[in-house]
């Protein structure tokens, strides 16, 4: 940890890496340096407050932690969600907080569909899911839906929601706290080839003036909303080849991340949501490819792998 | 026929070096006669590691069929579907066996596990290979190609779960996860009448004996369940099988250890990518 001036410590964020894999949960020889669970970031501030970013399969080691910190005394979490596909909520069942009795969990979302966020995240422990129902687990669930461009308090915490441009639907998330920032950009394609709605994609369809327009307005909201971020993760699931064969899947390639941060003036850049298939052997190469292209542009790049911990500092 | 691990552990995919030798995919079971026929058991995350073996073959050309057999829907069974590569292959010919879950249809579960909110693939119908999903009710008998099933409802937590006595070139593979019998250590009749002289039974064994009594009533056996099945049933292999996610490889090898010294049936911990020939 680096601390600023001598003899003094400025308070800073700390955020963790529980998952950073894309899509599903990839166990494997491949996977164990950068791990092989899914979204789930945790942010902590300076005075203790905790915000959980996305409940993919990396939030059971999370909530374990969690519970063995409080020594099974309940407590209140606030858990935001990008969206509701499953790599992003199937943590939930197995976070260990949710059966201690007394423990609020709040979690946040974007509304996708006509269905109550209630109906939809609950959904995911119908009985022929899953044998414990969230509905009747000891812990209380509440849902909370977000509109992008409001921002909310939660404890210290800033929040400000950003609309984002993925199939039904995702919220990407700016953080302020202890005088520095971190934003949460996934899951998102970018802004030129699709504009996605509410429908099933087989492969590009063209784009109405009306489309492009839309894009061009949710790629401005979002640079303006990560502008000077100290620390920004992205959505970084393709390499370009990659990218090329399936652009309407809804995600980015690091090119796309960094040119979005370079024009935002974000200092420090996080390649996240790595595809299933990318072994530790290309997370390497790519770790390293990368951290020169930001060099060259003046932007810190560094690659998530599970486990990371990362200090947040405001800008000096 | 040759049976092939792809995913055995439970309930949760485990990543990290302590699961590395018996893996940490779940559930996910494939069977292949001596001419090269395929069945396969349930659909976890082991199913995208059997998807990248199956490009070689007819299923990667678009041109193959493929029977799969669904024990429950319960994630850790199913959560590989929307990932599994041969569905995205025009021409392709799947059919998905299971029972209907109580109160709802075996088609609008795997539905709803698509739908839009959950998954970018919004329905079955966006699956480019011909699926077909075909209830069945438990104690029916199936032919698929050359395998004769026969079924059986166990019961597991809140649903049941669908064994399977599967024959093919002569020899029989029973299959027996996510079950917990009233009383693991009595045989339950209906187990042992579908394990009986199997060359294989493949078992839940969850827990291991002596922290069973925490999670009774959780839906998962003791390692001597399947013990008492196979011996009541006279089988002539056991694997034990939907190891908990806390098991590390070492854990695994301790179970192993005790579960033997309590039978001379010739027992092993079922280990992601490997093959039994039967
Ligand atoms: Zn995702
Ligand atoms: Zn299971
Ligand atoms: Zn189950």
């Amino acid at each position: 940890m680096s601390s600023g001036a001598p003899g003094y410590n400025f308070p800073r964020m700390q955020i963790t890496f529980w998952g950073v894999r894309g899509s599903y949960p990839v166990p494997g020889p491949q996977t164990v340096r950068y791990g092989g669970q899914t979204s789930c970031v945790e942010v902590r501030s300076s005075g203790g407050g905790c915000l959980i970013l996305d409940a993919g399969t990396g939030l059971r080691a999370l909530g374990q932690k969690l519970a063995r910190e409080s020594g099974g005394a309940a407590g209140r979490y606030h858990v935001l969600l990008s969206h509701v596909h499953w790599d992003h909520i199937q943590g939930l069942p197995f976070f260990e907080p949710a059966y201690i009795p007394g423990t609020t969990i709040a979690v946040y979302a974007l509304l996708t569909a006509a269905d109550e966020l209630q109906q939809v995240i609950g959904g995911i422990t119908r009985h022929e899911f899953f044998p414990v129902p969230l509905d009747s687990v000891p812990a209380h669930f509440q849902y909370h839906e977000v509109e992008p461009g409001v921002r909310m308090t939660l404890g210290e915490f800033l929040v400000l929601p950003i609309a984002l441009n993925h199939p039904f639907g995702a919220v990407g998330y700016r953080i302020d706290c202890d005088g520095a920032s971190v934003a949460y950009v996934a899951d998102t394609a970018p802004f030129t080839d699709v504009l996605h709605k509410q429908h099933f994609l087989r492969g590009l369809e063209p784009l109405s003036d009306a489309d492009r327009e839309t894009l061009a307005q949710i790629r401005a909201d979002l640079v303006k909303a990560i502008t000077r971020c100290d620390t920004v993760i992205y959505d970084t699931h393709f390499l370009p080849d990659e990218y090329k064969r399936f652009p309407h899947y809804g995600h980015s390639t690091p090119e796309h991340a960094l040119a979005l941060c370079v024009e935002a003036k974000v200092r420090r850049l996080v390649l996240y949501h790595h595809a299933p298939g990318h072994s530790d052997d290309l997370m390497d190469q790519v770790a390293k490819d990368y951290a020169a292209q930001g060099e060259a542009v003046g932007v810190e790049v560094i690659t998530s792998f599970e486990g990371m911990e990362l200090d947040i500092e405001g800008a000096p | 026929m040759k049976v092939r691990f792809w995913g055995v552990r439970g309930s949760f995919a485990m990543s990290g070096r302590e699961f590395l030798r018996y893996g940490g995919n779940t559930p996910c079971v494939e069977l292949q006669t001596d001419d090269g026929q395929r069945l396969v058991i349930d659909l976890g995350t082991g199913a995208t590691e059997l998807a990248k073996s199956l490009m070689g073959t007819a299923l990667g050309k678009g041109t193959g069929e493929l029977p799969i057999l669904l024990t429950h829907t319960h994630l850790d069974h199913i959560q590989g579907l929307p990932f599994f590569t041969p569905f995205f292959l025009e021409g392709n010919h799947i059919s998905i066996h299971g029972v209907d879950p109580d109160g709802t249809s075996l088609e609008a579960t795997l539905q709803n596990q698509l739908a839009p909110h959950y998954s970018p693939l919004g329905g079955l119908e966006n699956l480019s290979a011909h699926v077909s999903i075909e209830a069945f009710q438990p104690g029916d008998r199936l032919a698929l190609g050359p395998f004769k099933i026969r079924t059986a409802a166990m019961p597991h937590a809140t649903m049941r779960t669908t064994a399977f006595r599967i024959e093919a070139d002569g020899k029989v593979v029973t299959f027996l996860s996510d079950v917990e019998y009233p009383d693991p250590e009595a045989p339950d009749p209906q187990a042992v009448a579908l394990a009986m002289g199997a060359d294989l039974l493949i078992h839940d064994a969850m827990h291991p004996d002596d922290e069973y009594d925490l999670r009774r009533g959780w839906g998962h056996s003791p390692v001597c369940a399947g013990i008492a099945v196979a011996t009541a049933a006279l089988c002539k292999r056991l694997a034990l099988f939907h190891h908990s996610p806390d098991a590390t490889d070492d854990q695994i090898d301790a179970l192993v250890a005790s579960a033997q010294a309590q039978t001379s049936i010739p027992l092993f911990a079922a280990a992601e990518g490997s093959y039994v020939e039967i």
